[in-house]
Formats: structure tokens, C-alpha cells, sequence
């Protein structure tokens, strides 16, 4: 097989360019690859090189399934960021190995009995590695669109807080509560103005709406009471209304924003669970 | 090629337990397929004689990728439901093809010279047949998974406001 392989590596490598440009050509009309027809040739063909030069090293590896998954898993990579499905990615990389095959032929590189008999061998070794590249690319996309959704969600986790210890959540919770408090005191008995010092309290409603959802609405109407009897003890002669408006919009910005964290909350559970992820099987 | 693929075909459907059974001892140890590790042996044997039982129709099928399409759609949907991951689902489908091979070769099915040029051109076109298949199931997974994932949204978000009052949804 050795001779073959070297004879049908040599070809590949020596006219990478030329099998790329050919490969092209096909991906760009061809109807099972409609994301190529509208991928630059700056990214399609170096992609397509990159595979046949590095034909070599897949093909006579000791280990192929090592090999196949580093040089696959690159491409996997670079296929899905330029945002072709999958099927597409594994199509067209089907085609660049058809396009070997068309160029040995088109070359006349298997005539003889013997050279017949090598070109199985070599197409069996081919087709190996074929099998391996899209297993490959298939585990890696599934990883990629995983690690995709972990990102987009990751912003909602660090605010969400949901990978730390409960207990601290409460601690902050407990400090800005007594921090509203003592500014209530301060500006209502101190400086006995009603002065909008109550815009501070929106840190903890929406801080309380996003860790606990609905039962973080009970935090808003403690600010809210907190802030009403404070104004009757220190305030009696300023009219209420303008603190009334303001606790009832306490308990609504934070009803939003817990609709908004179970929202994603959900969504979340529904990426988590999503059969992408890998679903654990039925028997 | 009809000589040949005839040969080859046949064996294969009048085989086709045995050289199911063959697979499924493959799978059932293969790391590329861990699903299958725990998987009953009657659902599985039965993927693999569908597959050879259906294997003279892919073969010889006239538009080989609409005959893919129909077979493999179906081979899809079933593995999807059972909850086998897309790349396990391809692999045991290449390792059902391996083990026809390994069995033709077992039984010496190609032997002169000329036998081995036929079996080339078999070869070539059972590997048209899983370009195919690899295309059809990939694809089809994907609407599958959309198809879930928006049906799930739909569910959760008519069943909202109910489930909110509940508590968060179980991870």
C-alpha cells in the first residue's frame, strides 16, 4: 500500500491548489452545500489546502483516530464559525475527498492489475479516515453549539449568581437592605427631605428579582413599607403620594424583573435539556 | 457491476442476523458508541436488520440519494427518538457498513482479479450510499433538534404562567 499512498499523496499534495479550485467550483453550484455558494474564496479554498496537504499526515498516521480528530476538529472549528450547518461541513468535506479521487483518476494514476489492487487498499485506508472525520466533526459541533449556549448564557449566570454560595447572596441582601434603611432614616429624620435618594433602592429589588424571582418581590415590599412608615413617623406633614408612587413602583419594576428571570431562567433549562446536548439514552 | 452487486447483496440479506449480530457485538464495546452499551439487544439487532434487509433497494436504487433519503430519514427519526446522539447514531450506521465488508471478505467473496475490480466498483458505490445516508441523518437531526427545541418553547410558554406559580422547572 506504501507505494500507492505515497503516489496518490504525492499527486494530492503537489496539486493541493489545483483540487481546491476544483472542489471549489463544485461546493459553489453543488445543491447539498448552499452555504458555500455564498463563501469568499478567501476562506473556502485555504480551508480546502489546509486538507489536502495535511492528507499526508491523516493518511500515514500510526494512530488515524488521533490525527483525523486534531486536523478535524479544526476544521470543524473553522466551519462552524464561518456558520455552515453541519450537514453542509460534512458534505462538502465529502466532496474534497471525491475530488482526490476524480484527480488520481483524471491523472490515470491506477491502470495496471496490481496499481488496481492498490488503489482498494488506498481508497479502504481513505474511507477510514472518512469514517473518523465525521465522527469527529459530528461530536465537535454538538460541543461547539453547547459552548455556544454556555457563553450566551454565562452574562445571565455571573449576574444570576447561581454558581456561588447562597448564603452570601443573603449577606449582600442584608446589607443593602439596612443600607436603605439607615439613607430612609437619614433623609426623612435627618434631613427631613424627600429628596429622590430612593432611586439607590432599585439595586437590591432588581438584585432580589433576578435571585429569587417571585419571592424576590417581598423585598421590594419591605423597601416599600420601610419607606411608608418611615414617612409617617418623620414626614406627617409632607403629603404621602409621592413615596406611595414610589413603593407601588418598587413591586412593579420588580414583578418585571422576575418574569424576565424566570424567562431565562427557562430558557435555559430548555438549552440545558436540548437533545445537542448529548441525551442520555432510553433503553 | 449488476454480477457482482448481486453477490454482494445477497449475502448480505441472506446474512443479515448474522452479520447483525456481528455488529452488535461491536457496538456493544465500542467507545465510539456508548449508547449502545446500555441499549436492549432486540432494539438494537433490529436497526442493523432493517438496515440489511433494505440494503438491496439502497444498493441497486435508481436515484440512490432520494432511496437514501426515504431509508435514512426513517433510521434518523427512530434513533433520534430513542435518544442516541447524532455522532453515535452515524457511527454504528459506518460500523454496519464495515461488517458487511468484514463478512464478504470472511466468506471470500472476492477472490480473482477480476472479482476484485468489482468489488472496487461496489465499494465505490456502497460508499455513495453512506456519503448519502451521512448527509440525511446529519440534516435531519438538526430540524429535529429545532423542531424540539420550538416545540419545547411553545409548551413552556403557554404553560407558563402555571408553571411560574409552581416553582422553577426541574434540571
Amino acid at each position: 500500500m506504501q507505494a500507492v499512498a505515497t503516489k496518490l499523496i504525492d499527486v494530492t499534495e503537489a496539486n493541493a491548489e489545483r483540487i481546491a479550485r476544483q472542489w471549489f467550483a463544485d461546493v459553489r453550484k453543488n445543491p447539498k452545500t448552499p452555504s458555500y455558494h455564498n463563501l469568499s474564496e478567501d476562506r473556502a479554498i485555504p480551508q480546502a489546502v489546509d486538507f489536502y496537504t495535511k492528507f499526508r499526515g491523516v493518511f500515514a498516521a500510526k494512530n488515524p483516530f488521533e490525527e483525523a480528530r486534531r486536523v478535524y476538529t479544526k476544521y470543524a472549528d473553522e466551519s462552524y464559525r464561518y456558520g455552515i450547518p453541519l450537514h453542509e461541513a460534512i458534505y462538502a468535506l465529502t466532496l474534497m475527498r471525491r475530488h482526490i479521487w476524480l484527480y488520481a483518476e483524471f491523472q490515470a494514476l491506477f491502470i495496471s492489475a496490481v496499481e488496481q489492487q492498490q488503489a482498494v487498499e488506498s481508497l479502504n485506508r481513505t474511507i477510514l479516515l472518512f469514517d473518523y472525520a465525521t465522527y469527529v466533526i459530528t461530536d465537535r459541533y454538538q460541543e461547539l453549539m453547547r459552548g455556544e449556549v454556555d457563553k450566551q448564557l454565562s452574562a445571565l449566570r455571573a449576574l444570576g449568581m447561581e454558581d456561588s454560595f447562597t448564603g452570601s447572596k443573603v449577606g449582600i441582601m442584608a446589607c443593602l437592605l439596612v443600607a436603605c434603611g439607615f439613607l430612609t432614616y437619614y433623609y426623612h429624620a435627618v434631613m427631613a427631605s424627600g429628596v429622590i435618594f430612593t432611586h439607590l433602592f432599585y439595586i437590591p429589588i432588581v438584585l432580589a428579582g433576578v435571585w429569587w424571582r417571585k419571592r424576590g418581590i417581598g423585598v421590594a415590599a419591605l423597601l416599600g413599607l420601610i419607606l411608608i412608615v418611615s414617612h409617617l413617623i418623620f414626614m406627617k406633614e409632607v403629603p404621602l403620594t409621592d413615596d406611595l408612587i414610589r413603593a407601588i413602583m418598587f413591586i412593579v419594576v420588580s414583578s418585571v424583573v422576575a418574569l424576565l428571570a424566570e424567562g431565562f431562567s427557562r430558557i435555559e433549562v430548555l438549552y440545558r435539556t436540548a437533545p445537542h446536548a448529548g441525551a442520555s439514552v432510553e433503553t | 457491476m449488476k454480477g457482482h452487486a448481486t453477490k454482494l447483496i445477497e449475502v448480505t440479506e441472506k446474512h443479515a442476523d448474522r452479520i447483525a449480530a456481528q455488529w452488535l457485538g461491536d457496538v456493544r464495546v465500542n467507545p465510539k458508541t456508548p449508547s449502545y452499551h446500555r441499549f436492549s439487544d432486540e432494539k438494537a439487532l433490529s436497526h442493523a436488520v432493517a438496515f440489511y434487509r433494505s440494503f438491496r433497494t439502497l444498493f441497486s436504487a435508481e436515484k440512490p440519494f432520494d432511496a437514501a433519503q426515504r431509508f435514512f430519514t426513517k433510521y434518523a427519526d427512530e434513533r433520534y427518538s430513542e435518544g442516541i446522539p447524532l455522532h453515535e447514531a452515524i457511527y454504528a450506521l459506518i460500523l454496519m457498513r464495515r461488517h458487511i465488508w468484514l463478512y464478504a471478505e470472511f466468506q471470500a467473496l472476492f477472490v480473482s482479479t477480476v472479482e476484485h475490480q468489482q468489488a472496487a466498483e461496489s465499494l465505490t458505490r456502497t460508499i455513495l450510499m453512506f456519503d448519502y445516508a451521512t448527509y440525511v441523518i446529519t440534516e435531519r437531526y438538526e430540524a429535529l433538534m429545532k423542531r424540539e427545541t420550538e416545540e419545547r418553547f411553545r409548551r413552556e410558554s403557554g404553560a407558563g404562567g402555571r408553571r411560574q406559580a409552581a416553582g422553577p422547572p426541574p434540571k
